[in-house]
């Protein structure tokens, strides 16, 4: 327990369901407040700027459509990342990992010269494998060479990003593009369907809220997911228990990277049909995807959840730019604001705040602690 | 409710209709980069802003950093707006802004620096080449190691083109003159900049040209007493004894025309298929300076005067009156001169360009060779 002026800090144990759920729609709340008055400092009328948002968002089936093709990159790599943490793999390497899938998919669409019917399962497992690749080199250098994973996964982003620039420029730049930097146009084959009148690629959604299920029953229901649940609670317990370090953190890796190489083959095969600068491909899917699984706290269904509620902010974000017409760094500020109170209300979920009793408000030192 | 709603949308397109019927123009701009950007966004921007003041009859919107796979969401956006005309302004929007005006036939699209054109749109583009060509006549001028240093932004046929250009500028005063290259590979990127021109230096480079959308080699080069040609906007002012003369774009003059015609009835949504700026000095659409009315630096006229060549053209002439002469012969409404003139042999010696041959604009946009005179990797390079 803790005293600081008026107030008594006591720690919880294990916060709820309920107190999880209350803390970060306060937190959310506290975040829309805050970015109110940045919309009425440049003139705007928050009521308005809301209405306007949930409006073009939540509001039409457009703004829906919109949703969920930014939810789509968002839940593979969040459910990905939600088992790498689970093991306390620190994993910041979705993005990376997002774009070797984009890249083995693209060689599969230009040059692999598979029939129709399956190109697009071939770009799916081609685009896993990659991902899963480049999943497990750092999960090597952490168990053989003791190499710090959140460094590793982190610069394999820069690599593979470079990758990426060097095909578009040299070998796979496009005959058809007059000397631009993309691939060629994939084959109509290798283009992903879409819901009508949108560019939600569904086949992609499917597979992403099907790793949700998956996740959570291999998490829950097998083995392995009892390992990664023992290494991610205590790498020396799970050493003694006979666990192998090693092979859970391959498999770890594997479906983590591997669902992020997924998110890449719907981001080239549904949106884009070629491979283009890294930083067109994604929108950042792979960093954002960190807060999705974070927020997610350990369940892989919960990321489904997470994943819409970015792929509204993300959506709400167009809306900042173009209805309302404020700059483009409003839009920065709005996503910062509500990750920066989503992440800095996480000690309330730990600490239950309470008012002291009347007779002693003024009797202890204010900021002493007591037992 | 939903009758509501109705009776709303019928008022909204009714007023629609009408502010059409009245020739109201309500124009969208997309753009790749924040406008702050002091380059590409920036310069299409304050354009939009010029245009905006100058129709009574014109009201204009943008939307900045729009990211390329997302131009359509955009588009539609802006086409919810109310706007009839689309200006997307970036290489990476064309095939997103085909789809969109395939789905708004009725809307009027303009596309920046692409090739792909459909009834209701057109394209355009703003280009450097020939002031390249005269910043190389006085960057030959000007060098006295012979070794004349260029920051690439990317390896594409729009910077190729107009390194291309400024070395046959800088090789027709100065012979011998080479034009050291690094590519940088991003648009804005001041720290890598800054990178590639102290290597320049370094190899004893000592007069710069890049594409960068920062006055970063402008600034480096002038720390070390060096000088340098702005590009894009006016870069004078970062360094006023250094900066002899640069790249202006006036999108304006496209904008204007583009917007008067629709206007006037000359453009509508079902002739646009082989309408294409391809604007240069002539049409007003590019200015050489250092800024807006300063074609050289003053502080650079002395040397540029006595720097004399012997030309096989105009025999004994000062580097400042052939920047004079080939300009006139440019700027001209009936122009009578094209740096890529024939013969132009590229750096292996290939026959690029015959003999008393111009080149076309497509042999321009999907120019991919280096012309002798350039020093470094270049990506893409045709084989023998």
């Amino acid at each position: 327990m803790r005293r600081v002026g008026p107030f008594i800090l006591e720690r919880r144990r294990a916060p709820s369901r309920a107190v999880v759920i209350g803390v970060s729609v306060l937190a959310v709340l506290a975040a829309l407040l805050i970015m109110a008055i940045i919309f009425a400092g440049y003139g705007v009328n928050p009521w308005h700027a809301y209405a306007t948002i949930g409006k073009s968002t939540l509001g039409s089936r457009y703004g829906l459509m919109e949703i969920l093709r930014r939810t789509i990159p968002l839940l593979l790599c969040g459910v990905g990342l939600v088992i790498a943490f689970r093991a306390q793999f620190w994993n910041i390497g979705a993005e990376g990992q997002l774009l070797a899938g984009a890249v083995a998919a693209t060689g599969v669409a230009l040059y692999s010269g598979i029939p129709g019917p399956w190109l697009l399962p071939a770009m799916f497992g081609a685009g896993f494998l990659a991902g899963a690749v480049w999943g497990i080199i750092p999960a090597f250098l952490k168990v053989k060479l003791r190499v710090n994973d959140v460094i590793t996964t982190l610069m394999m982003n820069y690599i593979m990003i470079y990758i990426v620039d060097w095909l578009i420029h040299g070998p796979w730049k496009g005959p058809t593009m007059r000397g631009f930097a993309y691939t060629d146009i994939f084959p109509k084959a290798a283009w992903l369907p879409t819901l009508p009148l949108s560019r939600v690629h569904w086949p992609t959604l499917v597979i992403g809220v099907a790793a949700a299920i998956l996740a959570a029953l291999i998490l829950n229901r097998t083995r392995l997911g009892y390992e990664i649940r023992v290494v991610g609670e205590s790498e020396g317990a799970a050493r003694y228990a006979g666990i192998n370090f090693l092979r859970v953190s391959l498999a770890v890796m594997i479906l983590s990277g591997g669902l992020a190489g997924l998110a890449g083959v719907g981001e080239v095969a549904g949106i884009h049909h070629r491979l283009l600068s890294p930083t067109q491909v994604s929108m950042g899917y792979g960093y954002t995807a960190i807060i999705v699984a974070w927020l997610a706290r350990g369940s892989p269904g919960v990321a489904i959840v997470t994943s819409l509620f970015f792929g509204l902010i993300f959506a709400a974000g167009d809306v900042i730019k173009t209805v309302l017409r404020m700059p483009f760094q409003v839009t920065g500020v709005f996503n910062g604001l509500i990750l920066f109170f989503l992440i800095g209300v996480e000690p309330l979920m730990y600490w239950r705040v309470r008012l002291l009793p009347k007779g002693e408000r003024w009797t202890g030192k204010a900021g002493s602690s007591g037992s | 409710m939903r009758r509501i709603g109705i009776v709303v949308l019928a008022a909204l397109a009714f007023l629609g209709l009408s502010a059409l019927a009245e020739g109201n123009i309500k124009a969208g701009f997309i753009y790749v980069g924040p406008i702050g950007d002091y380059g590409w966004s920036h310069a299409h921007n304050e354009a939009r802003e010029i245009v905006d003041q100058g129709f009574d009859w014109l009201e204009t919107l943008y939307v900045e950093s729009v990211p390329e796979g997302e131009v359509e969401t955009f588009i539609d956006q802006l086409v919810a707006q109310g706007c009839n005309v689309i200006f997307a302004t970036s290489f990476g929007f064309m095939d997103g802004t085909l789809a969109a005006a395939q789905r708004h036939p009725d809307v009027i699209f303009a596309h920046c620096s692409g090739f792909k054109r459909a009834p209701n749109m057109a394209t355009y583009m703003a280009d450097f080449y020939q002031v390249y060509y005269l910043n190389g006549l006085m960057a030959g001028a000007l060098t006295k190691t012979g070794k004349i240093g260029y920051v690439g932004a990317f390896p594409i046929p729009e910077v190729k083109r107009h390194i291309n250009a400024f070395t046959i500028g800088a090789r027709e005063v100065n012979p011998n003159a080479e034009v050291h290259v690094k590519w940088i590979y991003e648009w804005f990127n001041p720290a890598a900049a800054k990178e590639a021109a102290e290597a320049l230096i370094a190899e004893g480079c000592d007069v710069f040209a890049f594409t960068e959308d920062s006055p970063t080699v402008v600034q480096v080069a002038a720390e070390h007493g060096l000088p340098s040609f702005g590009h894009y906007s006016p870069m004078y002012d970062f360094a006023p004894d250094y900066v002899v003369s640069g790249q202006l774009v006036h999108w304006e003059a496209i904008y204007r025309d583009f917007l008067k015609k629709i206007h006037d009835g000359v453009y509508t949504p079902k002739n646009l298929q082989h309408v294409d700026y391809w604007w240069l000095l002539s049409q007003g659409a590019v200015e050489v300076g250092a800024k807006p009315g300063m074609m050289i630096n003053p502080v650079f006229e002395d040397d540029l005067k006595a720097c004399v060549i012997d030309h096989p053209v105009f025999g004994k002439i000062s580097a400042y009156d052939l920047v004079m002469t080939r300009y006139n012969q440019m700027a001209d409404p009936g122009v009578t001169f094209d740096p890529f003139q024939g013969p132009v042999y590229d750096r292996k010696g290939n026959l690029v360009i015959p003999e008393g041959m111009w080149p076309s604009v497509d042999t321009l946009i999907t120019l991919e060779w280096a012309v002798e005179g350039v020093v470094g990797p270049w990506p893409g390079e045709p084989e023998e």
